[in-house]
């Protein structure tokens, strides 16, 4: 680089910002580049600062954009090996053998610097043919010579420069109902464009060329642009109609079929014989109206999954085998049954099995809803999907897939769907009705007129059937649905299915799953005893002096512990002001499930369940003696020092802080809260009756959720659900509106109507305003356009319609319509207190 | 006014042309990224830092 380091790199002259990312930077992470000492926030800026430079791409801080922090890199992805196997990259990659093509998702692209690093780091790759970012998808398609480079390694040259990309197959994550959405947009262009050319022969021929020579020529031209309208853009409808008469129903296609082709019959009818008006702009301009809000209805049934989701929903999952002690990643459809699988700490355990040796803590919250994590030794079942914790795991394989405990919660999350009537939305159940009086109406009206002459006959009906206008009726849900959604999402409220903001205004019964939903999900202290039960007063200032120092040593050796109970403890003592990090520990051992152990301060600890301090020899007959029923609703930590028990801490997972505030509110709105929950009754009472709730439903099974949300709704309730563990997917779905919180895992979230971005629960009764809000701005919606109707109507039965005044009075009901939605816009949720 | 009867349906054509061009503009992909591809054509090769003579405003 010649020595022209003056350029590169954002200036360093304070120690107090990273080299790399601009963050602040305390000083203990540093390295030479370029022959200066840098410093860094986080070794992952450094690392990848030093590859930047080592593959000579320091221009890339020249092109970051000024005052513009790029953050530090996501964390480097673990196992990149699995993606080199064929029947992995399958799912993916296009190609032959040699040359192939991947689309991969790319986190931690930030600028038009990213697009340039990341293209000019894989050109110097040996093997890479092209790479081409779109900055605004975060997506990378690189052609790679499969025989030269291998996929993992162009996935590990990405991380190093930063960024941490996954292979996904495009088509899969478009989806079916995108690729619908965007014909309908062609479709609804089009309209657009023939409208617009329409128009002004439409305008020529109201301002008096329907006198002069012009006048056929005119009508011809309409006829050449509202042909091929019709035909490409009212395809849908008459789609629609034709399916709905083959059901026998009358759907809203029908009246919008028969509305535009009768105007176009009877326009081809004046064009051909030369006497009357024509009605092409009108036959345009309804079809484009009407599109605008199928586009805008479709556009709000639209999958709210954020790219992260995506990720985890399209990942290959694969298992590590054991073959005679050698190590190799299949993916999960070729794991056999029998085969024997190693579970790393840290890892998602792939498939259902019996453990054969080794002994982790597991986390099964996702399964069971349990916050704390289980012990699996040998001999013990360990279910697919749930976390491996410390130890090393081999498991033989007894069910994958489908047949797994997490296959069969899909199973009845797919069951739950699969039973779920489509909603029945206020305007779906007048739309028969509407239909049925307007050709009522238009028919009635052709006898009428009929006796005077065919002409007038005709002309009536079809001002009737033109005027009835089912534009402002077909915008009137769609309009608010889709700006409802928008405001939602400035809210943190993702709609997943506009429809069901109709269904959520009038729940009569709100449901909280209690771990991680209503409660924080990790445990805190909550209350501190000496080992024979008496209450140590206050908070532990108030505390003698060696009852503090009992607390120091158990925060000191907690200390080393990862363990959620370990945290609680440090950070009870951390809240009491108590001084431990001087503490010296020694000996530090962990048995998992049951405690841990240590010198501290040279005085001999030891803190967990009572049973493992009695097998140490302790004595804890005093432990024994009952407790009240306020400290029997949590779990129990032992402390003994020296061989004396002398401390227990009760332990309980909290509320959120805005869980009572929120259950209050539902409550004054009429709404039934119940806390359901599989854990014990006690502890359920206990959260319930801190945050105010109606009712519990306590130690009831994972499989059972969604029995119950049934149940409710067999008793005629309407029911909400609020929930966020896998176990809770299927509840979600049975429910008639599923909400699933911020922290939820990718199936609740998949499963739920509604997901709040993030955990506070205060959204959940934002999102219930929101919807009563929106139902009431449909209601005045559909009161509009009936009310224009009452009044065109009869205008257009008695034949006083020309086709000026249809031209302007239709935009109009449609434009109050819009007007009329946009107002939910103004929505600021129930702490604004505005609504 | 005879121009007319060329004008008018000359205009539709191009019209209409402008409309395919577009959609087969949206369906090829050049909307995919309107951010990026912006962005790209600022971004020059390192040609300074081979060869810092040619530009001394770079090295200063």
């Amino acid at each position: 680089m010649g020595g022209s380091t003056a350029g590169s790199g954002p200036e360093n002259a304070s120690d107090h910002t990273c080299y790399h990312c601009g963050l602040p930077a305390d000083g203990s992470i540093s390295a030479n580049i370029d022959g200066a000492r840098r410093h860094f926030c986080c070794n992952g800026c450094r690392s990848v600062c030093e590859a930047i430079h080592a593959a000579g791409l320091q221009g890339f801080y020249r092109r970051t954009p000024e005052g513009r922090l790029l953050g530090p890199p996501p964390e480097p992805p673990k196992d990149l090996r699995l993606y080199d196997i064929d029947e992995v990259q399958q799912e993916f990659v296009a190609g032959d053998e040699q040359v192939r093509e991947v689309n991969l998702l790319v986190e931690g692209i930030h600028c038009a610097a990213c697009v340039w690093l990341i293209e000019q780091g894989l050109a110097g790759c040996d093997g890479v043919a092209e790479a081409r970012v779109n900055l605004t998808g975060r997506r990378l398609r690189v052609k790679w010579d499969s025989t030269r480079l291998k996929l993992s390694a162009l996935l590990q040259r990405l991380a190093d420069l930063g960024y941490v990309a996954v292979p996904f197959d495009p088509q899969a994550a478009e989806g079916s109902l995108q690729r619908e959405n965007r014909r309908l947009l062609f479709r609804m262009a089009f309209a657009a464009f023939a409208a617009m050319n329409l128009m002004w022969i439409s305008i020529a021929l109201y301002a008096g060329a329907d006198q002069g020579e012009f006048r056929t020529l005119f009508h011809w031209i309409g006829f050449a642009i509202a042909t091929p309208t019709l035909a490409y853009s009212g395809w849908p409808f008459f789609a629609g109609a034709w399916r709905g008469l083959k059901q026998l129903r009358l759907g809203m296609d029908l009246p919008i079929a028969i509305g535009a082709s009768i105007t176009y019959l009877y326009s081809l009818y004046v064009t051909a014989t030369g006497s009357g008006h024509v009605y092409w702009d009108t036959v345009v301009n309804f079809l484009f109206v009407i599109l605008v809000g199928r586009y805008l209805e479709a556009m709000s049934k639209r999958q709210a999954v954020s790219a992260t989701q995506r990720l985890l929903d399209l990942q290959p999952r694969v298992a590590t085998l054991l073959n005679d002690g050698e190590e190799s990643v299949v993916p999960i459809r070729a794991v056999r049954l029998g085969d024997i699988m190693l579970v790393r700490p840290g890892e998602t355990i792939p498939a259902d099995g019996e453990v054969l040796c080794g002994r982790s803590s597991v986390d099964e919250s996702m399964l069971t809803g349990e916050s704390t994590p289980v012990m699996r030794n040998a001999g013990d079942t360990v279910s697919a999907g749930t976390l491996n914790g410390t130890g090393a795991l081999e498991v033989r394989v007894s069910a994958v897939l489908r047949d797994s405990a997490l296959g069969r919660i899909v199973e009845l999350v797919e069951s739950a769907q699969a039973s779920k009537a489509p909603i029945q939305c206020t305007a779906d159940r007048i739309v028969p009705w509407f239909v049925g009086v307007t050709l009522a109406l238009a028919a009635v009206t052709f006898a009428f007129w009929l006796r005077q002459d065919i002409e007038t006959a005709l002309m009536a009906a079809t001002s009737v059937l033109i005027i009835t206008c089912p534009c402002a009726f077909g915008l009137a849900t769609p309009m608010a649905i889709a700006v409802a959604s928008g405001t939602g999402a400035r809210h943190g409220i993702l709609v997943k299915n506009g429809a069901v903001l109709e269904t959520l205004s009038n729940i009569d019964h709100f449901v909280f799953d209690k771990t991680g939903t209503v409660t924080e999900g990790r445990p805190q202290v909550i209350a501190a005893q000496d080992a024979d039960g008496t209450w140590l007063q206050g908070v532990p200032d108030t505390w003698s002096d060696q009852r503090r120092d009992h607390l120091a040593l158990a925060a000191a050796l907690e200390r080393r512990s990862e363990h959620p109970v370990a945290r609680a403890v440090v950070e009870f003592a951390d809240a009491a002001g108590i001084a431990y990090k001087h503490l010296e520990v020694d000996e530090f051992s962990a048995e998992p499930g049951f405690g841990v152990r240590g010198r501290v301060g040279g005085r001999e600890l030891v803190i967990g369940t009572a049973d493992w301090l009695t097998r140490r020899g302790v004595d804890m007959s005093a432990a024994a003696r009952p407790l009240d029923a306020d400290a029997n609703a949590g779990a129990h930590v032992h402390c003994a020092v020296d061989g004396v028990a002398e401390l227990r801490l009760t332990l309980l997972d909290r509320p959120r802080p805005d869980a009572a505030e929120t259950v209050r509110a539902l409550r004054a709105d009429g709404i039934h809260v119940t806390l359901l929950t599989g854990d014990r009754r006690a502890v359920a009472e206990r959260i319930a009756a801190e945050i105010g709730a109606d009712q519990v439903i306590a130690e009831v099974l994972p499989a059972d959720k969604d029995a119950v949300i049934g149940r409710l709704r067999e008793a005629g309730q309407r029911v909400a659900m609020v929930g966020d563990g896998i176990n809770d997917a299927p509840a979600l779905v049975r429910a008639d509106v599923g909400i699933a919180v911020g922290s939820g895992t990718d199936v609740s979230i998949a499963s739920a109507d509604i997901v709040l971005i993030t955990s506070e629960l205060a959204r959940v009764r934002d999102a219930g305003l929101l919807a009563r809000r929106t139902l009431q701005v449909i209601r005045q919606n559909i009161g509009l356009s009936i009310a224009y109707n009452l009044i065109m109507v009869p205008l257009a039965m008695a034949a006083l319609i020309t086709p000026l005044v249809a031209a302007i009075a239709m935009p109009i009901s449609s434009l109050a319509v819009i007007g009329n939605s946009a107002r939910i816009r103004n929505f600021v949720g129930g702490r604004g207190g505005a609504y | 006014m005879e121009v007319i009867y060329g004008l008018i349906p000359g205009m539709l054509i191009l019209g209409l042309v402008a409309v395919v061009v577009l959609f087969w503009a949206a369906r090829s992909g050049q909307f995919e990224d309107l951010e990026g591809d912006g962005q790209r054509i600022l971004m020059d090769d390192d040609v300074e830092e081979r060869d810092p003579r040619r530009f001394p405003d770079a090295d200063d």
